[in-house]
Formats: structure tokens, C-alpha cells, sequence
């Protein structure tokens, strides 16, 4: 066997621990860790830039949208403010009271023996309506000239009113004596209260001719 | 199996020390300071993305729920001009009484006269841009039949007035006419 000398054993010792350095070996391991971080890092804020650009389109199209619709919005509100309005004040002109009607239809109940002298009428606050009639009434008997008139008026009034109630408030003889068509005639005043609701029928504001008052 | 032991000695064991030291700084670092803070601006702007396209997307159901809006309103938009045009500029007592006037003078009615009685606000919050104002509607001379009609066309050419109380007396003097006194609301835009 041959001798075998190995006169480098201190060199080649000293080179294998300086290849086992651990401060050298860590920190090898540290700048392959910080490369791979670092590329982690680069990776992910070239994903943000990404994202950015997304963010500034989609801020482009708000940009874009958002006159469009705050103006559309208020336009709505607009709208909706017009609708609820018109239907409050529809309310109000349907739910009027309209006089016409009503006064055509006392016309007709009117008799040439009768003749009214005040009429009085208040749309009250639940929606009723009083009517408060004052006339005078001639015939033999003038009392029934004036009842004539009352059932009439009922009888008219039934026909497109609600509730209808006519009563006498007064009903009083008069010594006038009126001469009607030659002929003498007693006289009656007479006090009329009239009240209806209008809720389920509602009147249209056409009169007809007048017959007689 | 070779059993390879590693003495290390006490400066070899300062530098091991020293290096994960400083492999814990620098991942604290790498996490607090560079990853971390992209990581929320990441979310931050995920977030900002979303909520944007939300609001886009809601943007299109607006303009078109406001289209539909306009389509349907149509009718009352119409009707509501018209019934604004029934109030005209300035102040109702400066138009209204001429107006009434005018009204029943062609209703062969003469010397109607009409005065304000009092205004105040409607109570429903759907008129806070209107004012009821109240008048009263004389008429010192007024045959029934004609006063009927005068009645009818008032009625039915001024939605928005509502008599409210209607007072009629025969004169003495000359029965065929009536002395007339209407009163009457009307609602009105404010100007």
C-alpha cells in the first residue's frame, strides 16, 4: 500500500469550515429567502397596480354614470312629489260638493204655488251638507201646497243623495190672502231643513232648465 | 447510518444567533411594512371596485325605473301643469276678484264682486307648495236660472274651487232676482 500524505489537511480543513460557516450559510439562506420574498412582494404589488387601473375605470364609469343618475334621482323625486300632489288635489275635486245639481233639482220641486225666499246652504265638515229653505206656499190649503213641496224635494233628492232627511223647521199660517189665477188664495210660510250626504253617488255639475222657482 | 456531529463553537453560535435574529426582523419587516400595507390596499381597493360597480349597476336600474317613472307620470305630470296654470303670477287677490268678475259677467251676471276672506296652508305634506284660500262671491242681483248655470260652469271650469257655503235671498223689491252670496276655497300654488 502506498504512503499517502496529505500535506493541505490544515488548508482543506480550514476551507470545509469555512464552507460550514452557519453565519455564512444563514445568510445565504436569508438572501435566497429575501429573493423569494422580494419576488412575492413584486408579484403582488404588480396584482395592486392591476387592481388600480381597474379601480380608476371603474371610477371613470361612476364619473361617467353619476350626473345620469343624481339627475335621474331627483327627477324621480320630482315625479313622485307631482304624483302624490295631483292625487291629494284629485281627492279634493272629486270629492267637491257641486251645487248645480242641487239647485236644478229644488227647480223642479218648486210649484207655481210656491215660492222660496232664502235658501241657506253649508257643506259641513264631515262632508254632509244642510240646507235650510225658507219660502211661501198659497192655495186652498197651503199647508199641504207646502208638504207637496217637502215630499217632492225628498222624492228628488233620494235619487242622487244619500241620507237624505226634509223636514219642516216651520210651518206657519199667514193672514195674507195672494190672488193666484183669479182666485183667492190662503198663504203659508214655511221653514224647510234639509240635510243628504253625498259619499256613495257623486253629482255631475250639469244643470238642466229651470222649471219654476 | 453515519452520525455527522456539528460542534459548534461560541462564535459560530453568535453568528446562528445573529443570523435568526435578523431572519425575524426581516420577516417582520417584509410582513408589517411591505406586505402587509399592500395586502389592505389590495382589499381597500376591492372593496372601492365593488361598491362602484355596485352603484353602476344601480345607476342602470335607476335610469330605468326613472324612464318608467316618467311614462306612468305622464298623465298626472299633464294634469299638474294644468292645474299649476290655473294659478297664474302674482297675487291671487290682485286676479281672482277681476277674474270672478269677468267670469260672471259673461254668465250674464253683473256687479259680481269678490273678496278674500283668509288663506292659510294645507295640513298634507303633499301640498306644502299650495295655499287654500277662501273668498267670498257676492252677487247683488242674480236670476235663479242663470245664477244655476253660473253655478255649473264654475263648478266645472275651476276644479280646484269648492263652495262651500251658497246663500241665496230673494229681494223684496224685485222678486225675480236673488240676492247670491257664495263662498268658495280654492287651492292655489304659492308664488
Amino acid at each position: 500500500m502506498a504512503l499517502h500524505l496529505n500535506l493541505l489537511h490544515e488548508e482543506i480543513s480550514q476551507q470545509r469550515q469555512r464552507q460550514r460557516d452557519p453565519l455564512k450559510i444563514g445568510m445565504m439562506v436569508l438572501g435566497a429567502l429575501g429573493a423569494l420574498m422580494l419576488l412575492y412582494y413584486l408579484w403582488n404589488a404588480y396584482k395592486v397596480l392591476e387592481i388600480r387601473n381597474r379601480l380608476s375605470q371603474a371610477q371613470h364609469d361612476w364619473a361617467k354614470a353619476e350626473p345620469k343618475v343624481t339627475a335621474a334621482q331627483k327627477r324621480a323625486t320630482e315625479l313622485n312629489g307631482i304624483i302624490s300632489t295631483t292625487k291629494v288635489l284629485d281627492g279634493m275635486i272629486e270629492g267637491r260638493f257641486f251645487w248645480a245639481p242641487f239647485l236644478e233639482k229644488l227647480s223642479r220641486c218648486v210649484a207655481p204655488n210656491a215660492q222660496l225666499t232664502a235658501l241657506n246652504g253649508i257643506v259641513q265638515d264631515d262632508g254632509r251638507i244642510s240646507v235650510s229653505v225658507e219660502g211661501l206656499a198659497a192655495g186652498r190649503e197651503p199647508r199641504a201646497a207646502a208638504e207637496e213641496l217637502r215630499q217632492l224635494l225628498l222624492e228628488q233628492l233620494t235619487q242622487g243623495y244619500h241620507d237624505v232627511k226634509v223636514e219642516f223647521k216651520a210651518l206657519e199660517d199667514l193672514d195674507t190672502i195672494v190672488n193666484i189665477g183669479g182666485s183667492n188664495q190662503n198663504m203659508a210660510r214655511f221653514g224647510l231643513n234639509v240635510v243628504f250626504s253625498t259619499n256613495a253617488a257623486k253629482a255631475s255639475a250639469t244643470p238642466g232648465p229651470r222649471r219654476n222657482r | 447510518m453515519k452520525k455527522i456531529q456539528v460542534k459548534l463553537s461560541k462564535d459560530q453560535f453568535q453568528k446562528l444567533f445573529l443570523s435568526t435574529v435578523g431572519f425575524i426582523v426581516l420577516v417582520y419587516v417584509y410582513f408589517s411594512f411591505f406586505l402587509g400595507p399592500l395586502n389592505s390596499s389590495r382589499d381597500t381597493t376591492l372593496a372601492q371596485i365593488d361598491d362602484l360597480q355596485g352603484k353602476v349597476a344601480n345607476s342602470k336600474n335607476e335610469l330605468t325605473k326613472t324612464a318608467k317613472l316618467e311614462k306612468q307620470a305622464e298623465t298626472a305630470t299633464t294634469q299638474f301643469a294644468a292645474l299649476k296654470a290655473l294659478s297664474p303670477e302674482g297675487a291671487p287677490i290682485a286676479w281672482f276678484p277681476p277674474r270672478m268678475k269677468a267670469f260672471f259677467a259673461n254668465q250674464d251676471i253683473d256687479k259680481a264682486s269678490a273678496r278674500l276672506e283668509s288663506n292659510s296652508p294645507y295640513k298634507e305634506a303633499d301640498l306644502a307648495n299650495w295655499t287654500r284660500y277662501a273668498w267670498v262671491i257676492e252677487l247683488p242681483q242674480a236670476d235663479f236660472s242663470t245664477l244655476g248655470k253660473a253655478v255649473a260652469a264654475l263648478e266645472n271650469g275651476e276644479p280646484l274651487l269648492s263652495i262651500t257655503r251658497i246663500d241665496i235671498k230673494a229681494l223684496t223689491e224685485d222678486p225675480q232676482f236673488q240676492q247670491v252670496t257664495l263662498n268658495a276655497s280654492t287651492a292655489m300654488v304659492k308664488r
